[in-house]
């Protein structure tokens, strides 16, 4: 399949102070849609301001989109259209002006960034309401606002930072529905920066999960759920025998061992087996196997794997 | 709502420098201020005095006034009707007049020009622009900068034009074209310390009523405490603990008018004082911008 590089990183890490943001990061993206995840203090952020060129990087090299994300600053924010969490409003301006202010620091000629204000106002579905004052926008406009005024310049990657915090689930799924469509239409790339990872699965083709500053996993969605494939959650019959021990000896490993007298786990077996491996181990053990459920493993349990902490597992159990 | 996608075109013009988003800022600064309507008030008794002053050097000029009537004029407005009369410091007494309107007009402006975006994180749509952090801190110095500009050195030099054009014409702007020069300088260190010293102040207390209770406290209280030490110590040099007579000091100085003598030698030390205080306000406020989270 054809496909361009988006980013590409190698070995980058950022220290402020005694603290490690960013752990010898390495991280190879194709363009398309990307999503960010990762737990507060995994880094997100410190990996945003590396990739909008705000923050230099402690060590590593790499480019996005092209260009070198040491020496690139000012010229990089040309090419990428940043979404910022916040409201970030400006006291007493009007939609469209707000949406030509941000085409004006982008460096647009005075002209073309209110034709374009008022382009992208349309496209996003302000069209009608450009001439209110921002105050009088609700948070779904407002949200819309930030898209369009990411958009204003008409950039490559466009960068968002929950773009759907703080909508209601009509307007969450409104907001999700008019990124796919702008995806979809204009090949723009995109990396969604969020803690709803429904949100990712829904618009994003890759995701990385970053965890105390480096890369737990990354890769298409696709690709990370299907790793998910020889996982099962089985409940047996204990007769006494050790059928688990038997089970780890063989190779398979317990992801999770439930209340023994409950006789249940989630398992993911050897590469090589597949169910009819686990009943014969099972017979062998005089184990009768009651219930085998393929572990239908999404984005969030991969994520909560990834990314759970020794701390949280206790509190868990 | 959906995307309009059927009219979507990209754009493929050419960015500019980033050095233009500063006059971006200026701009939607400047319309922040008019769009307030409560400012309206503070513009109208700045257009006001301006019309008086206006009034004044026409009356001084075109009328056949009395000797006293004159003499009451050059005592309150610092007009005379003699172009060559070397008392002249009309325009001086102007801008003085002219800063307490600023001042208050300052007071109140600070929160929303600056305070704003803070309070209302809005500095992290500006940096994530195409621009730098001291594209934005120039930005916002000139917009508060433009707004003195406005109420002070632009009339000014407009009552400099219009006494010429009502008196002697071309040979008054070219003999006194230290007057001109001298609005300039003044209105110069105006703007500057003033804009790093509100903007600066702004960065840090963010909302309305802080913001101006402290600008006027350090406007009005360290003055009394001056005063009060200067009479305590007879000490003339205590007094340049008000900022603002130091900055009328720095006025005298460039217009080459001192009301005392003794005001010729603190002059400098006033101009020093301004330019120290200036520089640490600078220096404070450059911290905070540079403390700001553009990705939270």
């Amino acid at each position: 399949m054809w496909s361009i590089v988006l980013l590409d990183v190698q070995k980058l890490s950022r220290t402020f102070g005694r603290v490690q943001a960013l752990r010898e990061v390495t991280l190879r993206l194709e363009t398309g849609t990307v999503g960010l995840v990762g737990n507060n203090g995994a880094g997100k952020s410190t990996l945003l301001k590396i990739l909008l060129g705000l923050l230099p990087a402690s060590s590593g090299s790499g480019t996005i989109l092209g260009c070198d994300i040491r020496h690139t600053g000012l010229k990089l924010r040309a090419r990428i259209g940043y979404m910022p969490e916040v409201a970030a409003t400006v006291p007493l301006l009007k939609g469209v002006e707000y949406v030509a202010l941000s085409g004006d620091l982008y460096g647009m000629p005075y002209r073309d960034a209110r034709r374009r204000a008022h382009e992208v106002l349309n496209y996003v579905g302000l069209g009608e309401l450009r001439y209110r004052r921002l105050d009088e926008y609700s948070t779904g406009n407002l949200q819309r606002l930030k898209l369009a005024a990411a958009l204003v310049h008409d950039p490559e990657l466009l960068l968002l930072d929950e773009p759907t915090n703080g909508l209601d689930p009509a307007g969450r799924q409104s907001m999700l529905l008019l990124l796919e469509d702008l995806i979809a239409e204009t090949g723009k790339s995109l990396i969604l920066c969020t803690h709803v990872l429904k949100d990712v699965e829904q618009l994003c083709r890759q995701v990385v999960v970053l965890d105390r500053g480096t890369v737990a996993k990354s890769g298409t969605i696709e690709e990370l759920t299907r790793a998910a494939d020889n996982r099962f959650e089985i409940q047996w019959r204990d007769t006494g025998s050790n059928f688990l021990q038997r089970f780890r000896e063989s190779g398979g490993s317990v992801l999770r061992e439930d209340n023994p007298s409950e006789a249940t786990a989630l398992v993911a077996l050897p590469e090589t087996w597949g169910p009819r491996q686990l009943f014969e181990l099972a017979a062998g053990c005089g184990t009768v196997i009651t219930r085998l459920r393929e572990d239908d493993e999404n984005l969030e349990r991969l994520f909560l794997r990834l990314t759970a902490t020794p701390e949280k597992d206790t509190v868990m159990s | 709502m959906g995307i309009d996608i059927a009219n979507y075109h990209g754009w493929h013009g050419e960015l500019s420098r980033p050095a233009r988003g500063v006059f971006s800022i200026v701009r939607v600064a400047l319309l922040q201020v008019l769009r307030q309507k409560t400012y309206w008030l503070l513009l109208a008794l700045g257009l006001a005095q301006f019309i008086l002053f206006w009034s004044v050097i026409y009356a001084v000029t075109q009328l056949e006034l009395p000797q006293d009537a004159k003499q009451t004029i050059l005592r309150e407005f610092g007009f005379s009707a003699q172009t060559d009369e070397k008392r002249d410091n009309g325009y001086m007494v102007f801008m003085e007049r002219q800063s307490v309107v600023v001042m208050i007009l300052l007071a109140f402006s600070g929160s929303l020009l600056v305070g704003a975006d803070f309070r209302q994180r809005t500095l992290p749509f500006y940096l994530s622009r195409r621009i730098g952090k001291r594209h934005y801190i120039i930005g916002k110095l000139l917009a508060v900068s433009s707004l003195i500009l406005i109420l002070t050195v632009i009339p000014a030099l407009a009552l400099f034009i219009e006494y010429g054009a009502l008196t002697t014409g071309l040979t008054y702007w070219l003999e006194n074209w230290r007057i001109a020069a001298a609005v300039l300088t003044y209105g110069a260190v105006l703007c500057l310390a003033n804009s790093v010293w509100l903007v600066s102040l702004s960065a840090y207390l963010q909302r309305a009523a802080p913001i101006a209770i402290t600008w006027s406290s350090l406007l009005i209280m360290p003055g009394r405490l001056g005063e009060f030490l200067w009479k305590a110590s007879d000490n003339e040099y205590w007094r340049l603990l008000d900022p603002w007579r130091d900055m009328r000091l720095a006025g005298q100085l460039f217009f080459g008018k001192f009301r005392k003598d003794f005001d010729k030698g603190l002059a400098w030390w006033a101009l020093a004082l301004i330019t120290g205080i200036t520089v640490v306000a600078l220096l404070a406020l450059v911290r905070r911008v540079r403390a700001v989270d553009i990705v939270e």
